[in-house]
């Protein structure tokens, strides 16, 4: 404030006291007794709150940031994890732990599916967990037994064959300890333990959409790929730094568009759509999760969920979670 | 000052950052290659700091590389943090030069004074009274249309829980300049709801 006994300027607030008073910072007694008689500087004071709250309310308005997540930490609402008698093994990826989102490309729209697998604390195999937001699609799962064109003939838990159409707009993803799919070029973000200046990379997602949420610790870093081998690659941020990432085969690889080139034989599918002639899905998803090697991906511990956001369009009926779960329960 | 919608909303992102020591803490466990203390870190401060970039940039994906990089170089930097900043205006300082290396290589400014010292002074212009009619949504909008400059000072003074001293620091000119230009930021975003206004 401007009014001490000598001050020959202004009688009114400092700006430094508006802007404390806007932003809800201790201002000193005289300023205070001042404000509260005097009308100049309680419109002053007025603007300048306005002000501020223009600017918090851009800040409150952004999504969150990708904040590395822990263990307990809150879990995607959408998602209702089915227990006991429900789950059923229908993957084989025999993965383990940490929360992975592929294919994340959109929150809270009815035409986004939301699914979920993971060892759910058991270890072993993979398994559905939940799924939300099928509205009346129908859906398989097994193992890819052929590419044939823009079809997949897939083998059920029950040894039954199914043919997978897909179309050019059918979702597409894949992921798994496939390192040969991170190329020179490529659009990254890679999530690990850094040791030196090296990121060991637990998981690597190739391509956009890149997952808004991390394993316990990890700080994403996002850049392209550079000097790509067996052991590793560059990563070339924006800003051209470059900084050495090592790949072994515990490295979740994921990419959240694939192309049908990129399935890999034997690989678990998982497919949304429409029943088509003769006992074929129409599919407006595919997501496969490719083997890892026995005893799973070793950067992570006991718990693994993938979640699948497969953006499908539409409104439809009758593909609840219960209904996924009983359908699976019959063997695909 | 009573008004009912003051502190609402966005509370949690304005609060002050009043966790200094553990900051340092922190920043010396990063020193040390501790990967819990950075992500500790980023958990604190990666909101704040794309706020600051978002709101100066404009485009989220070029804020979020402003982040990154903010990040990457605290991650490299936090061994020679001395604890004669706080941690919160070290770190928006970091993303500040980071937000002009881009905005330099895209020929854009973030800030220039001779730009600057042709705004009006202190004295409110009669484009105050904009300001006095003005709805909240419209003065959010009028923000994402001010200069790079003026949105930087802003989002610095009442978006990242700094003091106006820690604003000076991390833009590296005296107190008295911030508060001038906070003037003549307030006095563009008067201009900008007064043109609106009429134009309605």
């Amino acid at each position: 404030m401007n009014a001490g006994p000598a001050d020959t300027r202004s009688p009114h607030l400092d700006l430094g006291d508006l802007i404390a008073e806007a932003n809800g910072q201790p201002v000193d007694d005289r300023a205070r007794e001042h404000l509260a008689h005097c009308e100049h500087c309680r419109a002053e004071a007025d603007r300048w709150d306005l002000v501020a709250r223009g600017v918090r309310g851009l800040a409150a308005a952004i999504p969150e940031t990708a904040q590395p997540a822990r263990p307990g930490g809150p879990r995607h609402t959408r998602l209702r994890v089915l227990t006991g008698s429900r789950r059923r093994a229908v993957l084989a990826a025999g993965v383990a732990a940490a929360l992975v989102l592929l294919g994340a490309i959109g929150y809270g729209a009815s035409n986004y599916v939301h699914i979920k697998f993971g060892t759910g604390g058991t270890g072993g195999q993979t398994v559905l967990t939940a799924v939300s937001g099928c509205a009346g699609l129908e859906q398989t799962a097994g193992t890819l037994e052929q590419v044939n064109g823009t079809s997949l003939v897939i083998k059920t838990a029950s040894g039954r064959p199914v043919t997978v159409t897909t179309t050019a707009s059918t979702f597409v993803s894949v992921s798994g300890a496939l390192r040969s799919l991170i190329t020179d070029g490529a659009s990254v973000m890679v999530r690990g333990p850094r040791s030196g200046g090296t990121i060991e990379a637990a998981i690597v997602t190739v391509g956009q959409p890149f997952s808004a949420v991390n394993p316990a610790g990890y700080v994403p870093v996002k850049g392209t790929v550079s000097d790509a081998s067996s052991a590793g690659f560059t990563l070339v941020t924006s800003s051209g730094t470059r900084i050495p990432v090592t790949t072994s085969g515990d490295t979740l690889v994921i990419v959240p568009h694939a192309s049908l080139g990129q399935l890999r034989h034997g690989s678990t599918i998982f497919a949304l759509g429409h029943a088509g002639p003769n006992g074929t899905l129409s599919a407006r998803a595919v997501a496969a999760v490719s083997q890892f090697p026995p005893g799973g991906p070793g950067p992570f511990g006991a718990h693994l969920h993938i979640s699948v956001h497969m953006r499908v369009g539409g409104r439809a009926h009758g593909c609840s979670p219960s209904a996924i779960a009983v359908a699976l329960a019959m063997g695909g | 000052m009573n008004d009912p919608h003051r502190d609402t909303g966005a509370a949690t992102f304005t609060a002050s950052h009043d966790g200094a020591r553990d900051d340092v803490q922190l920043l010396r466990r990063i020193g040390q290659g501790d990967e819990d203390a950075m992500a500790a870190f980023y958990r604190e401060h990666s909101r704040v700091v794309l706020a600051q970039a978002l709101l100066v940039v404009g485009e989220r994906v070029l804020a979020e590389e402003i982040l990154q990089d903010t990040m990457l170089a605290v991650w490299r930097g936090a061994g020679s943090f001395r604890g004669e900043s706080s941690a919160r205006s070290w770190v928006i300082a970091i993303a500040r030069r980071q937000t002009r290396d881009r905005l330099r290589s895209r020929r854009l400014r973030v800030v220039d004074d001779a730009f600057l010292a042709d705004q009006p002074g202190s004295d409110p212009g009669p484009e105050v009274t904009a300001l006095d009619r003005a709805e909240l949504a419209e003065v959010m909008a009028a923000i994402r249309e001010l200069a790079a400059s003026h949105r930087e000072v802003l989002g610095l003074a009442f978006g990242s829980g700094l003091s106006l001293p820690e604003v000076a620091d991390v833009l590296e000119i005296p107190v008295g300049t911030v508060k001038s230009r906070l003037t003549a930021a307030r006095s563009a975003l008067c201009r900008m709801l007064n043109e609106k206004g009429q134009n309605r």
